[in-house]
């Protein structure tokens, strides 16, 4: 195993490195193994050029690890990462490349946020008055020289966000940027997304602020327990996932003639059913003939917060239904994700 | 590489620990030259004066580039800084490197301010004693011998710091070994023997005016202060590179 900063060979049933189109990350066959936990399991995808892609997944699905992986801070088991073609430790300017905010808290305290971002502007070669253009960029000019002890959670995640920007790169690498941040600061991300799509910067963008990556991200990798679930553009991962939300006085008498019909759903406790399917008029008749009374019957637009528990089961949403035994309460976290990639 | 050399003299000059310590480097270099000249008796003729001694006293601040050597990458563990360092500077032994580069561009500064304190505070005093101003007694080789072991504890600071990576627990055993430790290989018949080849006392051997100037007992192997130098600076790369080998090559999670 090469140690970690050091470019790493490719590894048996990966291709050698090939120089990639500007703004290309690829991730292939990454795997990383602490102790007896498998953290990233055998991760593969790519995200183009001047796309922006949501990372998502639950807590411990192994973002972090795989950014972490990406960069060459950590040591891959198995596996290769590259940017533009090349591990993070070969880019010959590394800052000017690409720009990566992994957290909040990575300041000496008795720095100012100048201080901070010009320690890193002069490791980059880029000169001083760069660190100031880039905290006018986050909105942070008036807290310059305030002493980063003092800042809040929301000002941190502006600094570290500046600190990507420092070198003007074309990748951007984004850990749970909207952690900690409050209302306003979730307002002021989602219009910093939307100001470096309309760049073309290549954004990952790992988030739990699912509605802001959806607003700005035109592709997905959703991760689960180490393991990739699905990666795509929204639209490819959108079809097949319509919904009929049906609502109802009593639906009991209408989940036995669903599943004989060969549709699946849940239940969410308010007795709400969300069907997968976008044939109403099926819906309709299957109520009609079994006698229920129907309040709601209307297809549900794609959302990629409903995709993302279905897929990665990290919230407990609804009692599912399919053609197996009754509905019964599925535990929260339970099994892998293989069901819902049949869905 | 001048680049990170740059970055890594902000990143020591950005906090106030390395103005503080000069400040009772300072102080102390004052008082030890105030000491060394005015116990003096003014009636000692030149030639039995210890100039050695007086010229010498800046020596201390060797201690505080010990301690700063040993923040350069303690700080950088104890503050998750190591990430965004690495991310501008990739290649991890380049990192160290550059971080030994950059303690030898600040103790250059540094230990000249205290050489001038110690020669402007050791001229008034002999002045004022009526003892005449000679750079004799090995003195001036003395004085060179001091300033680059400046230099080569910031960079023995730098390898335990790499070493133990956890800042407390660095400065605990920095204090125990020169405090206690150290002393016990001084002290102990049988141990003391190579007491010159552990790294204090190299240091004590570089920075000493000759191979017979020590006021160690006969059984202790006395080397030269040439050889001293040389073994603290073996100490140094040891420390460097098993430092590096150790705390660099671990994932940064």
């Amino acid at each position: 195993m090469t140690s970690p900063g050091q470019p790493r060979p490719a590894t048996a049933g990966t291709q050698p490195v090939q120089p990639e189109p500007n703004g290309r990350i690829v991730v292939d066959h990454l795997t990383k193994v602490f102790g007896s936990q498998r953290a990233v399991d055998d991760l593969s995808f790519t995200v183009e050029p001047g796309s922006v892609t949501g990372f998502l997944g639950p807590n411990g699905a192994g973002k972090t690890t795989t950014l972490r992986m990406l960069l060459g801070l950590v040591t891959p088991t198995s596996g290769i990462a590259t940017i533009n073609g090349r591990h993070y430790a070969e880019l010959p300017a590394p800052l000017q490349t690409v720009g990566a905010a992994l957290e909040a808290s990575s300041f000496h305290p008795a720095h100012t946020g100048l201080q901070h971002l010009r320690i890193y502007a002069a490791a980059a070669g880029l000169p001083a008055q760069r660190a100031e253009e880039v905290l006018g960029l986050v909105g942070l000019a008036g807290d310059a020289k305030k002493k980063t002890k003092g800042y809040s959670m929301g000002m941190r995640q502006r600094l570290g966000l500046a600190a990507t920007l420092l070198g003007d790169p074309r990748v951007l690498i984004l850990d749970e940027p909207a952690n900690g941040l409050d209302p306003e600061g979730i307002r002021w991300l989602r219009g910093f997304f939307r100001h470096l799509a309309s760049e073309g910067r290549t954004v990952l963008v790992s988030s739990h602020q699912l509605s802001e990556v959806q607003e700005v991200a035109d592709r997905a990798v959703i991760l689960n327990r180490g393991r990739l679930v699905r990666a795509g553009t929204l639209a490819e991962l959108s079809a097949g996932t319509t919904t009929a939300v049906v609502r109802g006085p009593d639906l009991r008498q209408l989940q036995p003639a669903l599943v004989q019909a060969g549709l699946a759903g849940s239940t969410e406790a308010d007795g709400t059913m969300r069907v997968r399917t976008d044939d109403l008029r099926l819906l309709g008749h299957l109520a009609f003939v079994n006698g229920v009374e129907l309040h709601e019957l209307r297809l549900e637009e794609f959302d990629l917060e409903q995709l993302f528990f279905t897929l990665t089961e990290g919230a407990y949403q609804g009692a599912s239904f399919d053609h197996g035994p009754p509905p019964q309460m599925p535990p929260p976290q339970q099994g892998p994700s293989t069901r819902a990639e049949g869905h | 590489m001048l680049n990170l050399i740059k970055s890594e003299v902000l990143k020591i000059r950005s906090t106030q620990v390395w103005f503080w310590m000069l400040v009772l480097v300072i102080a102390i270099t004052v008082a030890a030259t105030l000491g060394s000249v005015l116990t003096i008796d003014s009636s000692t003729p030149a030639s039995q004066v210890n100039y050695f001694s007086v010229w010498t006293n800046f020596g201390v601040a060797g201690v505080a580039l010990l301690v700063l050597g040993l923040l350069g990458l303690t700080t950088e563990f104890r503050h998750k800084t190591i990430t965004p360092t690495l991310l501008a500077t990739p290649g991890r032994w380049r990192l160290l490197i550059g971080k030994a580069l950059a303690y030898v561009a600040f103790a250059i500064p540094y230990g000249l301010v205290c050489l001038l304190v110690n020669l402007i505070t050791a001229l008034i005093c002999l002045n004022a004693k009526g003892l005449p101003v000679h750079f004799t007694d090995g003195a001036p080789a003395g004085m060179v011998r001091n300033f680059v072991a400046l230099i080569l504890l910031a960079f023995f600071g730098l390898g335990l710091g790499a070493l133990i990576r956890n800042q407390a627990a660095g400065m605990v055993v920095g204090i125990l070994y020169l405090s206690v430790l150290n002393l016990f290989f001084a002290g102990i018949p049988g141990l003391r023997k190579v007491y010159l080849f552990e790294p204090a006392g190299a240091f004590n051997a570089f920075t000493s005016r000759d191979r017979d100037n020590y006021g160690l007992p006969h059984d202790v192997v006395h080397i030269s202060p040439g050889v001293g130098g040389l073994i603290l600076l073996a100490w140094c790369l040891v420390l460097l590179v098993a430092g590096g080998y150790l705390s660099l090559n671990r994932d940064i999670s």
